[in-house]
């Protein structure tokens, strides 16, 4: 168990920057996830800790102990790689004991360690198989056993989720997060997928372009996005934006696009007073599918056209045409409407987020 | 469009109409015929795959047939007109011969050992030089690879002297020099014993395994020797098996170094000493051919007994995860 700190981490590849100028402090035990689109340096950030590349910049401290220059063989991190890297030769027994008997661990050591990992992850039946006679799934299983054998400092996982099918992932899931409760290790989990972020993650970076763009518990980066990158990552569907410009009127600040005009009052919107003068220019709007409601086309709103319904069971997602943008509106599945309806789009200032000229959201 | 999509599924389910079926029984009639065609061409050209394959098939091991009528005929017999090819009186003389009148039991021994030695060497230098070349990172990694495999370029006969200069000198050495010289085992095994081939080729096929695999057993604390020992090895057998036989058969037929490098009748590998059976007058053909297939058969078997690992190499691409 350990605290991991990344300070001004830094991984260029000739003149790609695959990682810039990353700090970080995961304190001990806590599951964080590294969330991202595929190339935006997440994983580099575990092949860096782990020291299977060199950093270009910066340090990285595990329990204080600046390990930058440590041998990987050194570090005692365990990760678990997107296709699990088996030894293909040795069977699930032996691949669970290669790193104690790395470590020249006594034989019945060995055999306590691999039969106690094998138990909690259910895989005691499978220890004489070799690993291409076992389905995704158990392969999985198998890496993992091999990662908390020999109770490592941090655990790195690397997608491990990405190869099982749907319903296999959504278990796996809930056993990786039983397991980190049950073992308390140190863990950085990467993943482009939100919705893996959002339920495991105690702590999410969300990464693009080698840089960390918001960094904090899930609800507080899906409520309180810090850009439009981050409103538009997180959520299924993504948050509406609309572009527009923040024009300053007699003293009242509105959002403008298309013709329409919505007032902007810092004590509902949260933003600043200093910070929306300051803001006037061009800006979007953003407003997430689940804080809109559909209105009846007399009732107060912005006019639209229903194009798409898509009905998912528990929900109903609406695609609504304002002023040529599609708008995504979730409501309840039992909603009367249909294509082609006059209707009036509603939200709440409160959960409607303005983003500046920078893209940055004004309320933070 | 819409209206199409609609209307598909509603002429699918009703009943074909009957000029179709005869317009497709027509068809599967024209199909057929041309079928008939085809296979009868697909005969003749199979006939002639046989053809030239059987012509190839005589021009490869004819030789080596030729050997067996002759090594069970006395010399004398060899001779007679019209030719015979399966002797009236088959005889043993010419093993008994070999086995008591010359040194043929040295001359395998030594084969044996050159052949053995060789390939055991090869396979070790081999296959850490095809690692260092394919996992380390190290200056000059690229222009070393490449000075190994410009050698491929050059005929052995081209470093015949200098080989055996270097081997002269060594072994006017003291100490080493009473192992290390024409003459000796070491002598004779040493520069026979690293193939730029088999470095290329032991490169080529360490680069195929997945690199998931050294960044695991590095994060398991396995240091470079053993992922070597533990990873890489066990996963490159069929090459291994397969470079095995290759250095081991290319050994076993030799000839220009083991000619030089052993000139003491002690040293003498079959090949040279098969040779010396040739007189300067008159050669015993019959000893000749005895001598020449009791060297073919065993490297035949070795083949043989191996032959299923070449077709698992030549698959070993395909190395599951």
């Amino acid at each position: 168990m350990a605290e991991v700190i990344l300070r001004q981490l830094t991984k260029h590849f000739g003149s790609v920057e695959a990682v810039e100028d990353v700090t970080l402090r995961i304190p001990d035990g806590e599951f964080l996830v590294l969330l991202g689109p595929s190339g935006c340096g997440k994983s580099t950030i575990l092949r860096l800790i782990a020291g299977l590349e060199d950093a270009t910049r910066g340090e990285i401290l595990i329990d204080g102990e600046l390990i930058n220059f440590k041998d990987p063989t050194k570090r005692n991190v365990a990760m678990v790689f997107q296709n699990y890297a088996l030894y293909p030769h040795m069977t699930v027994y032996k691949n669970v004991a290669f790193p104690l008997e790395t470590a020249r661990m006594a034989r019945e050591e060995v055999a306590e360690a691999v039969q106690r990992a094998a138990e909690m992850l259910e895989i005691e039946a499978l220890l004489k198989r070799l690993p291409e006679q076992l389905s995704g799934g158990q392969r999985q299983r198998v890496a993992l056993a091999r990662a908390i054998v020999r109770q490592p400092l941090v655990f790195l996982m690397d997608e491990p989720l990405s190869n099982l099918d749907a319903q296999l992932r959504l278990q796996t899931r809930l056993e990786l997060m039983g397991l980190h409760e049950r073992l308390g290790i140190t863990t950085i989990y990467v993943t482009h997928d939100q919705v893996e972020a959002m339920t495991m993650g105690q702590r999410i970076a969300v990464m693009q372009d080698g840089r960390i763009q918001q960094m904090g518990d899930p609800t507080e980066v899906y409520d309180a996005p810090a850009n439009t990158f981050v409103a538009t990552f997180l959520g299924a569907p993504p948050m509406n934006l609309v572009s527009g410009s923040l024009e300053r009127d007699n003293g009242q600040v509105s959002f403008r696009f298309e013709g329409y005009e919505l007032a902007v009052d810092p004590a509902t919107s949260g933003i600043a007073p200093d910070t929306l003068d300051e803001a006037v220019g061009e800006a979007q709007l953003g407003v997430r599918p689940e804080h809109l409601t559909l209105a009846s086309p007399d009732a107060e709103g912005l006019p639209g056209v229903v194009r798409f319904l898509e009905p998912v069971g528990s929900d109903l997602f609406v695609s609504v045409n304002v002023a040529g943008h599609a708008v995504q509106v979730r409501m309840p599945p039992d909603t009367q409407v249909s294509t082609g309806s006059n209707v009036r789009l509603a939200f709440d200032p409160a959960r409607s987020h303005i983003f500046g000229a920078d893209s940055q959201n004004l309320r933070s | 469009m819409a209206g199409d999509v609609t209307t598909d599924p509603v002429t699918l389910e009703e009943a074909p109409p009957p000029e179709e079926t005869s317009e497709a029984a027509a068809m599967a009639a024209r199909l057929a015929e041309a079928g008939r065609v085809k296979r009868l061409n697909d005969r003749t050209r199979m006939i002639i795959a046989y053809v030239v394959l059987t012509l190839f098939v005589v021009i490869a091991i004819g030789p080596a047939f030729y050997l067996i009528s002759p090594a069970f005929r006395d010399s004398v017999s060899l001779f007679t007109y019209p030719p015979e090819w399966i002797p009236s009186e088959p005889t043993l003389e010419n093993y008994r011969f070999l086995f008591s009148s010359t040194s043929y039991v040295r001359w395998a021994i030594n084969t044996l050992v050159f052949a053995g030695a060789t390939t055991l060497l090869t396979l070790v230098t081999n296959t850490m030089a095809g690692y260092a070349f394919a996992r380390l990172r190290f200056p000059g990694r690229n222009l070393l690879f490449f000075v190994i495999l410009a050698t491929l370029m050059v005929p052995v006969a081209a470093v015949l002297a200098p080989t055996y200069l270097t081997v002269t000198t060594i072994g006017d050495w003291p100490i080493i020099g009473n192992w290390i010289d024409t003459d000796t085992y070491l002598g004779l095994i040493l520069p026979s014993a690293v193939s730029p081939l088999g470095v290329f080729m032991m490169r080529q096929f360490i680069q195929t395994l997945p690199d998931g695999l050294y960044e695991a057993a590095r994060l398991d604390g396995a240091g470079e020797w053993r992922i070597f020992t533990k990873i890489v090895l066990p996963l490159i057998k069929p090459a291994l098996v397969v470079l095995g036989i290759f250095v081991f058969m290319l050994t076993w037929a030799s000839y220009l170094w083991p000619l030089v490098a052993a000139t003491d009748n002690e040293f003498r590998v079959l090949t040279v000493g098969i040779a010396s059976l040739k007189g300067q007058f008159v050669t015993d053909w019959g000893i000749l051919a005895a001598a020449s297939l009791l060297t073919i058969v065993p490297v035949t078997i070795v083949f043989l007994f191996f032959q299923k690992w070449f077709v698992q190499a030549s698959m070993a691409g395909a190395l599951k995860q």
